[in-house]
């Protein structure tokens, strides 16, 4: 599959391969062998949901490699033709490990040479790190080569979107803002009676993919939807929908994703399914006064810790800090890539540095949470935002609010 | 033709070809462009290394050679040992099998070489009906 540089949602990827094959000839790495998700995204415009591979030689085109099952369709999709996906199956000469050893060992000279790989962690669990195993197999393989750590050669020139990229965003979130629509049209007026978390999760997922999404991609779940004692969850921010039927007097959370060619959609909108208690309504409008106010505050130039030292500022002067949740954000890229902000240069090893410096065109998710578990109420605001140099703009438009539904 | 000949000699590459050719046909091969190297491995009597490579232009054999070292760089490599090789021709072991089992090493794109694995099928059947002494 490929576009044009007409296309909105075009991205240059060949551009993007020599970009990686530069910043590889200043560190000295020969051969870049990258295993996450993010990075065979970012390379490939292809979604690889089984192990896969790409190895970027330092000039040309790179290989991708993925179980045989599933690389024909990989191909198919990436801009990358069947020559550039390679299949491997537990078959002599086929493995991952000899298949993709022999692969390098034919672009290195001598068989010897330095090989850039992706070594770290996450807790967000489909990030697609070399395991253990895996190195020690193609440390051995690769007798002779030497594997250094490189990912931060991906992660840095993935950190600022270029515009086909922040356009296929845009999409993605116009998408979710359709299964908005019809999650809210679904439940107004009685409607809500007798349904399931679960079911409002596929009245949005049904509405979306009709609109164009692939599928609704996060791994928590895929549309989280939470409602009464389950909206607050102490610290909670991660609720995949439940049988749970939705009752009245309860608030309901609706956390819904969409995809569009590698883009993520990820929008969270609140209700409060009536009759609701003043108790109820003031939460509420804590809530939204704070998502406003965060929204008035994202720019370049602010750091993560800033910002929540202003925002707890001002939940603290409208008596509610003890139920925001102190954090703002979190990362987001092209499929795969989406928990950390920025690079791998904070105090604690691979979570976000609190004080890395938003730059204009970084894009994130504007991600708030609020939770009252005392009284079985919380809320959660997620957003895809891009910031500019003095404001940030919000993907999903659907209109900010928490409704009494009757 | 009854006479055994010998398993990779020429009077067997010259057999092999002309059954080849009468028997698999442009349209039995699907009309495919591409090459294969079988690279026989612990050849008797002295243990070298053989390779029969094969060339097809458009379902055409356009090549069938025999040799010892280095093959011509085929699209596919397909290396074994020599015994694994006799018994694939034997009829006594699959293909897949004795590549699911490590007796085969197959070299090249996985995914182009699974839509050429029935070929390769076809082409092993005609080889084992050869009258061939091991």
């Amino acid at each position: 599959m490929t576009s044009t540089s007409t296309d909105p949602y075009f991205i240059d990827f060949p551009k993007r391969i020599q970009s990686i094959q530069s910043q590889m000839q200043r560190e000295n790495i020969d051969v870049y062998l990258g295993s996450r998700l993010r990075t065979l995204s970012w390379t490939t415009d292809a979604f690889f949901p089984w192990r896969s591979f790409i190895v970027v030689p330092p000039e040309g085109l790179p290989t991708a490699f993925t179980f045989v099952i599933d690389a024909a369709r990989a191909a198919d999709d990436s801009w990358l033709d069947e020559d550039h996906v390679y299949g491997f199956a537990p078959m002599g000469g086929q493995d991952q490990i000899e298949q993709i050893s022999e692969f390098i060992k034919e672009i290195l000279k001598n068989g010897k040479g330095r090989i850039g790989i992706e070594s770290g962690m996450s807790n967000y669990l489909p990030e697609g790190w070399l395991t253990h195993y895996e190195y020690g197999q193609f440390a051995a393989a690769l007798n002779g080569c030497e594997l250094v750590n490189a990912h931060t050669i991906i992660d840095r020139l993935a950190l600022i979107k270029d515009t086909g990229t922040i356009n296929r965003f845009k999409e993605a979130s116009r998408i979710v803002d359709v299964g908005h629509e019809a999650v809210l049209a679904a439940i107004q007026n009685g409607g809500w009676k007798g349904m399931t978390e679960t079911e409002i999760a596929g009245i949005a997922a049904l509405a979306m993919r009709r609109a164009g999404s692939e599928w609704e991609w996060s791994f928590t779940g895929g549309n989280e939807i939470a409602s009464g004692y389950r909206t607050g969850y102490a610290g909670g921010a991660c609720t995949p929908a439940s049988r749970k039927e939705i009752k009245a007097g309860e608030p309901l959370m609706v956390d819904i994703h969409a995809t569009f060619k590698l883009g993520l959609g990820d929008h969270s909108h609140n209700y409060l399914i009536g009759p609701a208690t003043d108790r109820q309504r003031w939460h509420a409008d804590n809530f939204v006064s704070i998502v406003k106010k965060t929204l008035e505050t994202y720019r370049a130039g602010i750091t993560p810790s800033t910002l929540a030292e202003q925002m707890m500022a001002f939940a603290e002067a409208g008596g509610f800090a003890d139920y925001m949740v102190p954090g703002y954000e979190h990362g987001i890229g092209m499929l795969g890539d989406e928990w950390r902000i920025g690079l791998n240069d904070g105090p604690f090893p691979f979570w976000t540095n609190p004080d890395h410096l938003y730059q204009e065109n970084e894009v994130l998710i504007c991600a708030m949470q609020y939770a009252c578990p005392d009284e079985n109420i919380g809320f959660r605001y997620e957003n895809p935002i891009v910031l500019y140099k003095d404001r940030c703009e919000e993907m999903s438009k659907f209109p900010l609010g928490i409704e009494e539904i009757g | 033709m009854t006479e055994k000949v010998k398993y990779l000699s020429p009077e067997w590459r010259d057999e092999a070809e002309r059954r080849l050719n009468s028997e698999l046909p442009p349209e039995r091969m699907n009309f495919v462009t591409s090459s294969m190297s079988n690279i026989y491995q612990n050849c008797p009597p002295d243990g070298a290394e053989k390779f029969l490579f094969f060339k097809f232009e458009e379902g055409r054999f356009a090549q069938l050679l025999l040799g010892t070292g280095e093959s011509p760089k085929p699209e596919f490599a397909v290396s074994g040992d020599y015994q694994t090789f006799a018994s694939i021709t034997r009829g006594e072991l699959g293909a897949q099998k004795a590549l699911m089992t490590l007796k085969l090493k197959l070299k090249g794109n996985m995914v182009k070489a699974l839509r050429l694995a029935s070929l390769a099928d076809r082409l092993n059947k005609v080889l084992a009906t050869i009258p061939t002494e091991y």
